[in-house]
């Protein structure tokens, strides 16, 4: 395989964990434009426990996941106090402020970044991305997943038929935040040296459009939705120069012609249908 | 200083978020657009007036672009559904201005002389008086404008309302453009007089110009016009007090993180009027 | 069984409630009638805990109730169903009633690694007896919001069910129904009641009020202006003005 596909391989799949971890906050109606945020945290903690502690790479990814997780949590607290733009903003809010203290933190390389994580390899990466895959699979057709729906549909009603919502909504945020540490974990000991600027507000929001235009009813849209808008500025270089404005044309125009997203619940349950049991989503 | 373009971006935000309940994410690259275009008719030799002009005009056309692409077709959607889009326009935007511009800095041209003196510990140049004095006056016109004109009414009439507003005659969807027209320009001539101090412009200052501006807007009071002007200055004020006795490097994470703990626990802002329910 | 105690809701200047005061009996049918605006749908939410009062304490079988989440009130034992039918939109029928069962089981993170729960199969066999009941298992796959009108009801008051609940908060259940569906809707009801359950609703639609209910209670105003079995409240005098001026107003 030559370095080249190797690379895009790569990205697809940290880019399609990072749509997941955007994916899991947004099975409670919070949309987090801020997961760079998380993914920084996990690149830099797992970077430093490689490179400065000897950690081993496996540890150091859950150790810097749980770190993420326990940052997506305190999030998720005040997250609670509010609602659409509001939330949006403040994620967003979080992703920058997150950028611009390992900016400036010294001790992980500063404005310098941090060089020398590595050990991550296309199987490694892959391997996380199918378990994620394999747990919101089950996820999906659990009692736990139901109960997020129902959250989603209607939080109101949905305390009155007994859920928790306050530690559903807090505690997708703990989730979202832990896949996102992975795939920054995994972000960095692939690339070999990170910076701050690597965890943009750019990558919260393509994370979030892979998810919005793959489809954000199910979980196979977040996957889908990485997959195709990872492949397609490769696909498109025969466009040579134009193709990054392409790209970004495509992005609008999906958004006007089908903002539901590639896969509607409808479509995944129809392709179920053929492909029975694995794909469906209902689990009655 | 810088603080009163961030007026400018701020109030851009407000006018679109106030008319049209909706978060233009695409605005700080109509800002960088906006730049470019002072930049381009810089260096054909035009004079700085009528390059700030006609970036205005450029930066407007451009702002009713976003408003063509990514509100209108999603209007009825999710609410969430134009945000997402201006994401994505914003994105089209940096890539086309990489096309044109490249995305290496590209230097604007020295045009005017500058007079620089001394403020305590702050340097002041003659542009700065220039930048404060153009984004005064145009925050003045504006103010005015929405408060006195047929169309100032009319935007305000359709933000409290659309379906009223419509109802009463007012033809909804060309406050819509103009409200965008006017976003845009504001954010136009902000990029040409950032560009002016900055001196240097990539195709991506916009993301970071935007989201102070965002900032700005939030600390004002969401929907608030005057707030985002004060917003804008009280950030670059602080800007400046933060260089000056503390680091420079920690800057934007203060500020982000004034905008988070605001919009955690004071979402209504400084100035904030009713909370404009999304 | 629920004892409301002079209990006060006031929204900014708007009193809404006035020192309130019921006493509900286990096993019977209760009723809350009064005009629109009296307060009563008030009263079913700051009972399962969606509002917090403003004076006065709510007590279920000795538990305070005011200082609860709604999702801990529903635990004790209370369900209710709403004025405006609110079903999960995007969730199917079956789902929507399975969901209300998640409180009777594990059903956290725990629960993604489960197939064969033993709870499970207990669970969606009651799941399918109630739907059978209420008639709706034939179309369990479809989305809750296709169904007509008074079948989403019968699927409201059977997510409800789903629930075990002790008392069963019904808000205008009658409401929209023609009278071969009212006549059903007391059948059932009396079915709820003769197992064991209490039940409270609110309704406007008399027939459904004197004929089932052991004892009405009157709102007016955020007051209570009447309680008493149905052949007093139909001869009260403060009942009729309060009904006959709202409707010459």
């Amino acid at each position: 395989m030559s370095v080249y596909l190797e690379g895009v391989l790569a990205l697809m799949g940290i880019n399609i964990l990072m749509a997941l971890s955007v994916y899991a906050i947004l099975t409670t109606d919070q949309l987090s434009l801020g997961n760079a945020g998380f993914m920084a945290i996990g690149a830099y903690v797992s970077s430093y426990l490689t490179v400065k502690s000897g950690v081993p790479l496996l540890p150091a990814i859950l150790v810097a996941a749980l770190a993420s997780s326990i940052v997506g949590l305190l999030i998720g607290i005040p997250a609670l106090r509010v609602k659409g733009i509001y939330l949006v903003m403040a994620t967003l809010g979080f992703g920058e402020m997150v950028r611009t203290f390992f900016m400036n933190f010294e001790p992980t390389g500063g404005a310098y970044g941090f060089r020398g994580p590595s050990g991550a390899t296309l199987p490694l990466i892959y391997g996380w991305v199918l378990v994620t895959i394999f747990l919101f699979w089950l996820l999906t057709r659990s009692r736990l997943g139901r109960s997020l729906d129902a959250v989603r549909d209607d939080p109101e009603v949905a305390s009155t038929v007994g859920l928790h919502v306050t530690l559903l909504k807090i505690g997708v945020f703990g989730l979202g935040a832990f896949i996102a540490g992975v795939a920054g974990a995994l972000y960095a000991h692939y690339m070999f040296y990170i910076e701050s600027n690597n965890f943009n507000f750019l990558v919260s929001a393509m994370a979030v459009l892979f998810v919005i235009l793959g489809g954000m009813q199910t979980f196979w849209g977040a996957v889908v939705g990485a997959i195709i808008f990872s492949i397609l500025p490769e696909a498109l270089r025969f466009m040579k120069d134009w193709r990054l404005s392409l790209y970004g044309a495509v992005l609008v125009s999906m958004m006007i012609f089908r903002p539901s997203g590639i896969l509607t619940r409808e479509t995944v349950r129809n392709l179920g249908e053929r492909f029975t049991g694995i794909f469906r989503t209902t689990r009655s | 200083m810088l603080g009163s373009t961030y007026s400018l971006i701020a109030m851009g935000y407000t006018l679109v978020l106030g008319v049209l309940q909706m978060l233009n994410i695409a605005h700080g690259d109509v800002f960088m657009f906006g730049a470019f275009l002072g930049l381009t008719l810089a260096f054909l030799g035009m004079p700085l007036y009528w390059a700030i002009l006609l970036a205005m005009l450029g930066a407007g056309i451009i702002s009713i672009l976003v408003e063509r692409f990514c509100f209108r077709p999603l209007r009825k959607a999710h609410f969430l559904g134009p945000l997402l889009s201006t994401i994505a326009f914003g994105i089209l935007l940096q890539n086309v201005a990489t096309q044109i511009w490249g995305s290496e800095p590209s230097r604007y041209p020295q045009t005017t002389e500058i007079a620089q003196f001394q403020l305590g510990p702050i340097l002041i140049s003659s542009f700065h008086i220039i930048i404060l004095a153009t984004s005064l006056f145009l925050m003045i016109v504006i103010d005015q404008f929405v408060k006195r004109t047929r169309m100032g009414r009319a935007m305000r009439a359709t933000s409290e309302n659309q379906t009223n507003a419509s109802l009463l005659g007012v033809d909804i969807f060309r406050v819509f453009t103009f409200t965008f027209f006017a976003s845009g320009a504001l954010a136009g001539v902000a990029g040409v007089l950032t560009a002016l101090v900055y001196l240097q412009i990539t195709p991506f200052i916009g993301i970071r110009q935007g989201l102070i501006g965002m900032v700005a807007m939030v600390i004002g009071g969401l929907g608030n016009l005057r707030g985002a002007m004060i917003g804008g200055i009280m950030i670059g004020v602080m800007e400046v007090m933060n260089d000056a006795y503390f680091s420079a490097g920690y800057r934007d994470m203060i500020i982000f993180g004034i905008f988070f703990l605001f919009l955690m626990f004071k979402p209504e802002g400084l100035f904030g009027t009713t909370e404009r329910q999304s | 069984m629920l004892e409301v105690i002079e209990v006060s809701k006031n929204f900014g200047g708007l009193q809404a409630l006035d020192c309130v005061k019921l006493h509900l009996e286990e096993n019977r049918i209760y009723g809350l009638i009064g005009p629109n605006g009296a307060g009563k749908t008030t009263l079913f939410n700051l009972i399962t805990g969606l509002l917090p009062v403003s004076g006065g304490s709510i007590q279920f079988q000795g538990q305070e109730l005011t200082s609860l989440h709604p999702h801990q009130i529903t635990r004790l034992g209370i369900a209710r169903t709403f004025q405006n039918i609110r079903l999960f939109p995007t969730m199917t029928v079956l789902e929507n009633v399975l969901v209300a069962q998640n409180i009777h089981t594990r059903s956290g993170i725990t629960s993604i690694f489960e197939f064969k729960a033993q709870g499970d199969k207990r669970l969606r066999g009651e799941a399918e007896t109630l739907l059978q009941q209420m008639g709706l298992w034939q179309k369990r796959k479809e989305i809750g919001s296709s169904l007509a009108y008074g079948e989403q009801r019968r699927l409201e008051i059977a997510r409800a069910l789903a629930l075990e609940p002790s008392l069963l908060l019904l808000d205008e259940p009658a409401a929209g129904m023609n009278e071969a569906e009212t006549e059903e809707l007391l059948d059932r009801i009396q079915e709820i009641r003769n197992a064991g359950k209490t039940i409270f609703l609110i309704e406007h639609d008399m027939s459904v009020v004197m004929g089932i209910c052991h004892y009405i209670y009157v709102l007016n105003f955020g007051k209570l202006i009447a309680q008493g079995t149905p052949e007093k409240i139909q001869a009260n005098e403060a009942v009729i003005e309060a009904y006959l001026g709202r409707e010459e107003a």
